[in-house]
């Protein structure tokens, strides 16, 4: 970029060499990062709104939403590629918006990859350090490691060009990690690979964050891969953070009608509340239907939203206590678990999953069964 | 299915589209008989002599010859080098600009590009003339008392050249920079690198071969470059292609000629031979590989990685990393404004003569004056009364019109020969295809000149217009091919799927989908045409004359506004064109 020819005339070496690359070499700690009202807006289109968010040093939290959600804008505001409309970004403390994006000593591994075409995977991945003017020697020996750490010693010579599309992108892993860096920015780094490869880069990527113990944020759209990989997950929608927990928390108690059908499959039953006994609540579906649901916040309206997972249901053949009479609509076999829609002689469709387990035989369609949950497996929206 | 369809699909009709390399063969044929064999003849010629070498010994032992060889190729490599420096930040400009503006500086650098070169020299005569606005403006502000002197010196003809070959390589660059995916940038810069080193390690070596073959377009166009240095240029800025028209003009011994046109050829030859082995002979026209079949991405990835620190890198970190922190120090935005202010002024010197000679265009004095002193049309009632410029203009549009036929019908078939054919030498193939674009216009003039005297088709439309077509078959087939190969075909293979004879698969299918393609081709080969000076003045006759013929006379005679008008048509023709060929032109460019 010649635009940027231009360089500060603030020095560069005193701080980038004494503090951040030793601390670094030494083996870092992942930065504590304090996301404070940020807004950025293109024009009357407002992609993040206020956002606050504190990520703790060393997690691994991931931003999920759908697309335009916000997620690549904040994750572009905290790389510095954009600038913010308000709010503040601290790192470890510090202010970090006016530090420009190559002096914030992050790593980053882009979807595209981003490889330099022209240089070796060595050299590619021993780019930062090049960049850090650490001497050729301790670069040499930290990209040899790195390399080691991500399988990729005996690719060192290749170009970009002559790998496949996982070994690219555990180069591109390979470059943000060198370093050692306190935080380290993912953007959807694994949606363009096919789903065998991105399971087991799931797993490297969870085992190489406790190695190197970076403060990791991830970008996706894909709620599998949250749910696999994070310690917490910041869910987004609509240019907020909806809810932030840790994925069994976001998957079993949703705040939102929007997370719980963002992640995982879900059955949303509206029904009328008949009365509160601690935190169970007994419900009434429109169709009459009376079942109880646990709830850990006060419900105060007289109506509500239950939130149960398909594979809570369990599906009876004959009537069983507490159980609600339905037609098999729909049966599939998708090997572990079988796939089975059921209606309520209310009309209320019901999504069921349940294992492939012995002497389970898949219902035929129109089939009458019993299907049931108990409190514990369902969850009421606020 | 109709029963109809399925009989045409059992013609030999079918048969034939089925192997494609047949349409590759009248193109080929054509240029064989009217371009391949009058060079083979010229060599045979330049070996005349007593023995087969006197001739060229008196090219390199006669002083004037070969002090012009070497500074021919001076010129030519400084307009070369001037041209980079130029033109990288003009093409960074356009990438970074969004929007209008990026329209209006990509507009203002391509336009120039479509205008002949004979008028963007007169442009800067004007502008650069003892009358002109330079001259006047430097007066108005008491800088100067007397005009200076500012043309017919070698300043004149660098700065010429390089104006109207900036053009060719800013495209060039520009379409290395566009290529070029902009996460690479956010990778460096995330990865801890400033500015300076996204620049030299990332930025720059990545769009080398942009700036490589620009470089090397320019430098061979400069080589054989005869219009511009003859307008331009004083009595010690002789280049080597303006001996030979000159020799032509007073009939020297048969063979000497031939020998210096063969020696322009050659030395052409011999550089775009090297630089083809070094990056491909893509760069001739500016395209991809065709597919060949072959995987070419390991190979070419094996190539480059053997030199792990080459002496290029080596060369980087030592003296120009050290050279770049330094300017390094300079205050912030300096590089922002330093692509701003070499891109502006870029723009300012493709854009501004033009203006100017449209403007003159519409004065009211007889002699070239800027500003006018006062408006009028006469010049353009002059143009449009006096019989000898109607006349060179009809014959210029029937020639163009002719040409563009000639162009179309051969070069189209023959892209869809390159395209869809799987015979092997296709690189070979299209390289014989495009090659009239790299050959100095005086050698091919030179070497056609033989031909068409025996031929009788001196001073003919059919000659010129087959002369032309030798030049416009290469802007088809670029051109042509490059619509194909953005032809998805799995559309094809979806409507023969569903029952479409392969003549309905190209009529419903590939027709519609390059036919904003083949319509820039037709503009194109006709302008080619329109605007060719240097064949047609080796090869036109007295009483046969084109317009760039007439413009030529007029520029040495007399330098009077009629020029301007002709210059401002050929503008507005040219401007038309472009919106005409825009979809294409947006789509890839050709160009």
């Amino acid at each position: 970029m010649v635009q940027t020819l231009a360089r500060r005339e603030m020095s560069l070496e005193a701080p980038r060499t004494t503090t951040t690359a030793a601390v670094r070499t030494q083996g870092a700690i992942g930065a504590g990062i304090s996301i404070r009202e940020v807004v950025k807006r293109y024009g009357a289109f407002v992609a993040a709104d206020r956002i606050s968010l504190d990520i703790e040093p060393g997690e691994f939290i991931t931003l999920l939403g759908p697309s335009g959600s916000g997620k690549t804008t904040l994750l572009n505001l905290l790389a510095g590629f954009q600038s913010l409309d308000g709010g503040q970004i601290l790192v470890d403390g510090r202010p970090i918006q006016n530090v420009p994006v190559h002096r914030r000593g992050f790593g980053m591994v882009f979807q595209s990859y981003a490889l330099f075409p022209n240089m070796t995977v060595a050299q590619n991945v021993g780019f930062p350090m090049r960049m850090a003017r650490i001497d050729r020697e301790t670069t040499d020996r930290r990209v040899a490691e790195t390399l080691e750490m991500m399988r990729l010693s005996d690719h060192a010579g290749k170009l970009p060009a002559q790998m496949s599309g996982g070994q690219q992108q555990r180069v591109a892993i390979a470059r943000a990690i060198v370093m050692r860096p306190r935080v380290v920015l993912m953007d959807e780094p694994l949606s363009a690979l096919d789903r065998r490869l991105r399971e087991s880069i799931q797993i490297e990527l969870r085992e190489l964050h406790q190695a190197i113990g970076s403060t990791i944020l991830f970008v996706t759209h894909d709620q599998s891969e949250a749910l696999t990989m994070s310690d917490r997950i910041a869910v987004m929608d609509a240019g907020h953070i909806v809810q932030v927990a840790r994925p069994a928390e976001i998957y079993r108690r949703p705040q939102s009608r929007f997370v719980a059908g963002f992640v995982g499959e879900s059955n949303l039953i509206d029904a009328q509340v008949l009365g509160r006994n601690g935190r169970v609540l007994t419900l009434r579906t429109p169709g009459g239907h009376v079942f109880e649901a646990e709830s850990r916040h006060g419900v105060s309206a007289d109506s509500a939203t239950v939130l149960i997972r398909p594979e809570r249901i369990a599906i009876h053949a004959a009537p069983a206590p507490a159980t609600l009479p339905a037609t098999v609509t729909s049966a599939l076999f998708l090997g572990e678990v079988l796939r089975i829609e059921v209606v309520l002689d209310d009309g209320q469709r019901l999504l069921i999953r349940c294992p492939d387990i012995a002497g389970r035989d898949l219902p035929e369609v129109g089939t009458q069964v019993h299907v049931g949950w108990g409190a514990a497996d369902s969850w009421v929206l606020s | 299915m109709s029963d109809a369809t399925l009989a045409a699909s059992r013609t030999p009709l079918a048969q034939r589209l089925k192997s494609p390399v047949l349409l590759l063969v009248p193109a080929v044929l054509f240029l064989a008989v009217i371009y391949l064999l009058p060079l083979i003849d010229l060599f045979r010629v330049s070996m005349s002599g007593p023995t087969w070498s006197t001739h060229f010994e008196r090219v390199f032992s006669v002083p004037l010859y070969w002090e012009s060889l070497i500074r021919t190729m001076q010129i030519a490599f400084t307009v070369a080098c001037l041209c980079a420096l130029l033109g990288y930040p003009t093409a960074l400009l356009i990438h970074r600009t969004r929007g209008i503006a990026q329209i209006l500086i990509a507009t203002a650098v391509v336009l120039p590009y479509f205008i002949a070169i004979l008028i963007r020299t007169y442009a800067w005569m004007v502008l650069l003339g003892r009358n002109g606005p330079i001259n006047k403006l430097l007066q108005t502000l008491g800088l100067i008392d007397t005009p200076l002197a500012l043309l017919f010196n070698r300043g004149s003809v660098l700065l010429g050249m390089t104006a109207v070959l900036l053009p060719l390589m800013v495209l060039s660059i520009y379409a290395s920079v566009a290529r070029l995916d902009t996460s690479l940038t956010r990778a460096a810069l995330a990865s801890g690198a400033g500015p300076l080193a996204v620049f030299w390690r990332v930025l720059l070596p990545l769009t080398l071969p942009g700036i490589g073959a620009g470089f090397l377009l320019v430098f061979v166009a400069g080589l054989g470059f005869f219009i511009t240095p003859t307008l331009l240029g004083g009595p010690g800025d002789q280049m080597f292609a303006m001996h030979i028209t000159q020799q032509a003009d007073s009939i020297t011994g048969e063979g000497f000629l031939q020998a210096l046109a063969v020696v322009l050829l050659v030395i052409t030859l011999v550089v775009v031979g090297i630089a083809g082995r070094i990056m491909g002979f893509e760069f001739i026209w500016g395209g991809g590989k065709l597919g060949d079949g072959k995987p070419r991405p390991v190979a070419t990835a094996a190539r480059v990685q053997a030199p792990r620190r080459g002496f290029g890198m080596v060369l980087a970190d030592l003296l120009g990393w050290p050279l770049l922190r330094l300017m390094g120090l300079l205050s912030a935005g300096w590089g922002r404004w330093t692509v701003r202010i070499m891109g502006g002024a870029v723009i300012v010197a493709l854009v501004v003569p033009i203006i100017v000679v449209m403007v003159i265009s519409f004065s009211k004095a007889s002699y070239l004056t800027f500003p006018p002193p006062a408006w009028s049309l006469r010049w353009y009632e002059k143009f449009f009364s006096d019989s000898n410029w109607m006349n060179a203009f009809r014959n210029s549009l029937l020639i163009a019109l002719l040409s563009a036929t000639i162009s179309v019908s051969l070069g189209a078939t023959a892209a869809m020969g390159i395209v869809r054919s799987n015979i092997r030498y296709k690189s070979a193939l299209m390289l014989l295809l495009v090659s009239p674009m790299i050959v100095p216009p005086v050698v091919l003039g030179l070497s056609l000149y033989a031909l068409f005297l025996k031929l009788g088709l001196v001073g003919t439309y059919l000659g010129l217009a087959a002369a032309h077509a030798i030049g416009g078959i290469p802007i088809v087939v670029v051109i042509v091919a490059a619509s194909l190969q953005a032809v998805d075909q799995r559309l094809e293979q979806g409507a023969a799927v569903h029952g479409a004879s392969p003549l309905t698969v190209f009529r419903t299918v590939t027709l519609p989908a390059i036919a904003p393609g083949l319509a820039a081709a037709v503009f194109f080969a006709f302008l080619h045409s329109f605007d060719e000076l240097v064949l047609s003045l080796f090869l036109s006759s007295p009483r046969m004359k084109t317009l760039p013929l007439m413009l030529w006379a007029d520029i040495n005679y007399q330098l009077n506004p009629v020029l301007a008008v002709v210059s401002t048509l050929e503008v507005l023709l040219v401007v038309g064109g472009i919106i005409l060929a825009r979809p294409v032109l947006t789509r890839g460019k050709p160009a």
